[in-house]
Parts: C-alpha cells; structure tokens; sequence
C-alpha cells in the first residue's frame, strides 16, 4: 500500500507561543495551555501516514485536538511547524503547509472533501441543496449548467437524498439529511481525500448507522482515502482499519484498530475503552 | 484669516489631487478592471450624484477637451445639465457637446452612447456599487481576497439558482462581467444591450465610485466577457413583438438598432424610444435631410 498523506510534525499553538509552551503542555503534564505565556498548544507534534484507500480514525476527548488536525490538513488554519505532503497520482507531492491561499483553494476544490459535525460549516442554506453541490463543482471548472444539474442529482441518489428536493433550501432538512447534502456535497469533485469530523455526533442512532453505512461503501466503491474523528468508540470500530489517540494535542497511541481497542496500551486508552464497555 | 475669495482652479480640483487621482487612474488602466483606491475629494453636490465620475473628468480634462455628458442616455435630464453647466463654470475655455462623435471626454451614468466610440475619446462611468462580488458577500475583507483568487464560483451559483428557481438569469443592469480574463467588475447599471460593446471597444472606460472610492477601468482592446454558465448563452434585452416578432421601433426617429425605453401609454399599450437622444437626434436629421433632397 502507498501512502496518500505523510504527515510530519504538524503543530498549532494559540496565543503567542513561548519556548517553555510544548515542555510545560502535553498528556504527561494534563494540559494543553502553556503556564508560562497562557497559549493553547491545540496540537504539538502531530505526525501519521495515510494510505490510498484507507480509513484512519482520530479519537479523543472533546478539545483534544482532532478538528485541529483536520483543520489544518484542509488548509483552512495555518500551521506553527510541521508538513503534510500529499502524493499526487503522476504529479509530485505537495506540501499542505507551504501552499498560499490560491493555491490552498485550487488544490481542496480538486483533490479533496470535508464533511464537519455542524452543517452550518459545511453548507450555504441561503442557496438550494443542489446549488450547494454547484458551488463546489463550480469552483473546480465545471460551468455546464445541465453537466451540473445531473452530477447533483447522481450524488444525491447516491446519498440517499430524495432528488425531488434537490431545489429546496438545507435548512428545510432533517439533520441527517443535511449531513448526506454535505457528503455530496464534498463527493462531486471525485476527491482523493475526504475529511470527516464527527460527522454522526448529535443523530440519532438509526440515521447515524444509515450514514455510517454510506461512509463504508463510499470507501468500498470508490477507494477514498479517509480520515474520521469522532469521539465514539463505536464509529472507530466499525470504519477505521487503523487508528489515532489522542490527549491535550498530541498523539498517545496509534496502531490497527482492533489492536487498540483490544489491548490499549496507554494509560487514556485504557480508560477511554473502559468507558466505553 | 483671508477675507480674499479664493480662486477656483482649472477643473476644481487642485493639481495635487488631480495628480493623485490620475495616479490612480494609471494604475486602474494597468490592471484592467482592479478596484483601485483612491482618496475621494469633497464636490460641490451629494455623493451619489456623479461625484465619483465627476472626480475623473475634472481630473483628465483639459482646455482642448470637448465635453459631453449624458445621463441615461440623455442630454437634457436634470442630473446631466448640472455636471455639465458645473464643467463649464470650472474649466475655463472648455467645450461641451450633445454630439458623440464631437466628444473627447464622455461622462455617462448607465448608458454607452449608441454610436461606436474610437480610439481618441474616453467614457467615463459614474458608479454607486463598485463591487460585483456584493450580491454574495458582504464582507468587503473576504470580497478583496476572491477578486485576489479570481474566485467568482459564488456569482456563478447566483447563475445557478437563478435558472433553478426562475428559469432564467435575472440578473439585468450591473451585470458581472469579467475583463481580461481575471477581474469581475460592476460595469455600472448599464442595460445587458451594453455589456458586449465593452468588449474590444477602440476607446478607454473608466469607472468612478465616489462613495465606495474606487477607479477601475476596461483599457482599449481588452476583452470583457459577462459571467455565464457555459450552457446558458448571454442575452441582452429584448425589442422584438412576443406575437408577430418584428422589432419594435423608435417613435421619435424610427431606428430599430438603437436601445429603446417603453413608456405606458394610457390605453395600455406601449410606445418605445431611443434612450440615447443624441443618436436619437442625429438619426431625425438625417431623415429628414434625405427627404429634403428629394
Ligand atoms: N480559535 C481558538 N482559540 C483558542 N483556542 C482554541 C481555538 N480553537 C480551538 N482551541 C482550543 O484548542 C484545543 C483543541 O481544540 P479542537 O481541535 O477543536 O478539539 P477537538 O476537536 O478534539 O474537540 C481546545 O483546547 C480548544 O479550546
Ligand atoms: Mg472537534
Ligand atoms: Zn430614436
């Protein structure tokens, strides 16, 4: 298998950062804010590989890093140190980190796709759900208005939307509903990569299984490399064939998923499975 | 403090404004259709009155000028013989016209002369929104970015949910049109009719906002294209009868080339005419030349 994503050191500190913030933060201490200038050291040293077609989880406590992370690989924060190179099919790999913001835009509009936990994030419900899909596929290039008007309507098959409500507004949709718009949403430009941050928090238990469901044959069919972050036990199991903890912004323990969840091996783990039981 | 009436310079403004104002100019022409700023001067009228592109004829015009101004294609509104009379008060010596093609210097609010301009003569625009991007953002920091990024993927979704909810562009006067490949500008509430004759047009267009301070400008032989989706062809206004097709007719001088205006009769019908009155004008006179040669 080849690696999609290298991620190497990745670190955003909020606040003016002093030499003592990554010492004095971190698992070992039990904190993520500096007691030396007050910053917030949201992640430190963040490093991870992910394979074309995989499907890494993050998971953690609630302010332990994870839209941080996803976040910064989506190139909408700038990062204090740190690389995340994408390999490109024939093209070279491009360093996340080091684009400027046209290039930024090109390269998430092309390659890649979010879906974030609250919908407002990742939708405009001033325009139809279908125009929200238009946008997207506007801004890689495709001005076709009835190319657009059928890929839309595909993916929102595709995602279980009824199409008959294509032209009507997000806001008049459940919640579930709206987080599949998003998901289509982010599928239109084929991306390689697809980001999901907690994208079944707050659903009820049968439209986040149907959604989960989706995940995994987009995943099947598809062969998007993905990274999911939640913070429940049950979406790592069931997606992720490899996963990430972490505590106060750093990563404490990594490996295949059953392995973690079977036999943890950091002290949080334990007790974040044990929790869970 | 001086009692003595202070004299009014040549065009107003006094030369180191003009000086500044012309810098702005220079940089506008030399990255077509980028919203230059400028410091805006304080004119004898209310801002929204023209006082935008007033700032750039009085900044440009010189004695041998012949100056023109119109406002919705007229020569006589209220609005166009004020800016007119004020440029004759102020610029000692310098001609105004009705004429088009007698003009060196055009100042027009939401109109482009019917008559195609040449290479010698300049068009001056009075605009109250500079920015095409307001429809879809509000934020003027975020607006400067997407013109930055040539991200206009927004104004296309407008497009979009125009034909989804209305089965048609809606959009009509200040239609977006994107010059030289990059910028999108406000071309000023002109009719759709006059977006394509921007387009590789012998003469220059400059843009003043007074309020928002802003120049931009369509330089001489650059193209300008509206914002459409590639499927959905650009149409500009349309004079033809919806039963028997024919083009309506001017009543005045019986051009069915020119940009008409409809005005309601009391039977209900309608009567159209020439909104430029000065090519309206022109074309009356040569009617009826030809007729008194025979
Ligand atoms: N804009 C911000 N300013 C200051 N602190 C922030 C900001 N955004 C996030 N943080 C902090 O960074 C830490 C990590 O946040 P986040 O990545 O959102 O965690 P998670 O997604 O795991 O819940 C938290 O302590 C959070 O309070
Ligand atoms: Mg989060
Ligand atoms: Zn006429």
């Amino acid at each position: 298998m080849k690696p999609i994503l290298d991620v190497k050191g990745l670190t955003r500190i909020h606040g003016k950062s002093c030499d003592g913030c990554l010492a004095a933060t971190g698992p070992k201490v039990g904190g993520n804010q500096c007691p030396h200038c007050g910053s917030i050291v949201a992640c430190a040293d963040v490093s991870f590989q992910l394979m074309e077609g995989e499907i890494l989880g993050i998971i953690g406590e609630s302010g332990s890093g994870k839209s941080t992370v996803i976040r910064l690989l989506y190139m909408l924060d700038q990062a204090l140190a740190g690389g995340a190179l994408l390999h490109g099919g024939e093209e070279s790999a491009i360093d996340l980190m080091a684009l400027n913001r046209a290039q930024a835009r090109q390269l998430r509009d092309r390659h890649m796709g979010i879906v974030h936990q609250n919908p407002r994030l990742g939708l405009n419900y001033q325009i139809s759900a279908g125009g929200n899909i238009a946008e997207r596929l506007l801004m890689s290039g495709n001005r076709r208005y009835h190319d657009i008007r059928r890929i839309a309507s595909e993916l929102l098959v595709r995602t279980e939307v009824p199409v008959s409500r294509m032209d009507d507004f997000p806001g008049t949709f459940s919640g579930g509903m709206q987080q599949r718009v998003q998901i289509a949403k982010a599928l239109s430009t084929r991306p390689r990569l697809l980001l999901l941050d907690e994208v079944t928090t707050g659903l009820d238990l049968s439209v986040q299984a149907r959604i989960l469901d989706l995940i995994l044959e987009l995943q099947r069919e598809l062969g998007i490399s993905m990274i999911v972050v939640t913070h429940d036990l049950g979406v790592i199991r069931l997606l992720a064939s490899r996963t990430l903890v972490m505590k106060t912004g750093r990563i404490v323990e990594s490996g295949l998923t059953d392995q973690v969840l079977q036999d943890p091996q950091h002290a949080y783990t334990q007790q974040l499975v044990a929790s869970a039981l | 403090m001086n009692t003595a009436k202070r004299k009014i310079p040549f065009g107003f403004i006094d030369d180191q404004a003009k000086r500044e104002i012309r810098r702005s100019i220079l940089k506008a022409i030399a990255i077509p259709g980028y919203q230059t700023p400028y410091s805006s001067r304080e004119m004898p009228m209310a801002r929204g009155f023209g006082t935008g592109g007033l700032q750039l004829t009085l900044s440009l015009v010189g004695r041998q000028d012949v100056v023109k101004v119109i406002d919705q294609g007229s020569d006589d509104s209220v609005n166009a013989v004020n800016i007119r009379q004020f440029v004759q008060d102020v610029c000692e010596g310098v001609q105004t016209t009705l004429r088009t093609q007698e003009a060196s210097l055009i100042q027009t609010r939401h109109r482009i002369p019917e008559v195609p301009l040449r290479e010698d003569q300049v068009l001056v625009f009075q605009v109250p929104y500079p920015d095409s991007l307001v429809i879809v953002e509000s934020n003027e920091a975020t607006r400067k970015c997407m013109h930055g990024e040539g991200d206009y993927s927004r104004l296309l979704v407008k497009l979009y949910e125009d034909m989804v909810h209305f089965k048609k562009i809606t959009l009509s006067h200040r239609y977006p049109t994107q010059i030289h490949t990059h910028y999108v500008i406000d071309p000023s509430p002109i009719p759709r009719y006059d977006v394509p004759r921007l387009h590789q047009a012998p003469n220059l267009f400059l843009f003043g906002a007074g309020r928002e301070k802003k120049i931009y400008a369509v330089p001489p032989y650059t193209e300008a294209r509206p914002l459409v989706l590639d499927d959905i062809p650009f149409e500009v206004e349309d004079f033809t009868h919806p039963e028997t097709g024919d083009r309506y007719c001017c009543e005045v001088c019986g051009s069915d080339r020119s940009f008409l205006e409809e005005f309601k009769q009391a039977d209900g019908g309608s009567v159209w005419q020439c909104s430029d009155t000065d090519f309206c004008a022109s074309m009356l006179e040569a009617a009826e030349a030809a007729e008194g040669v025979i």
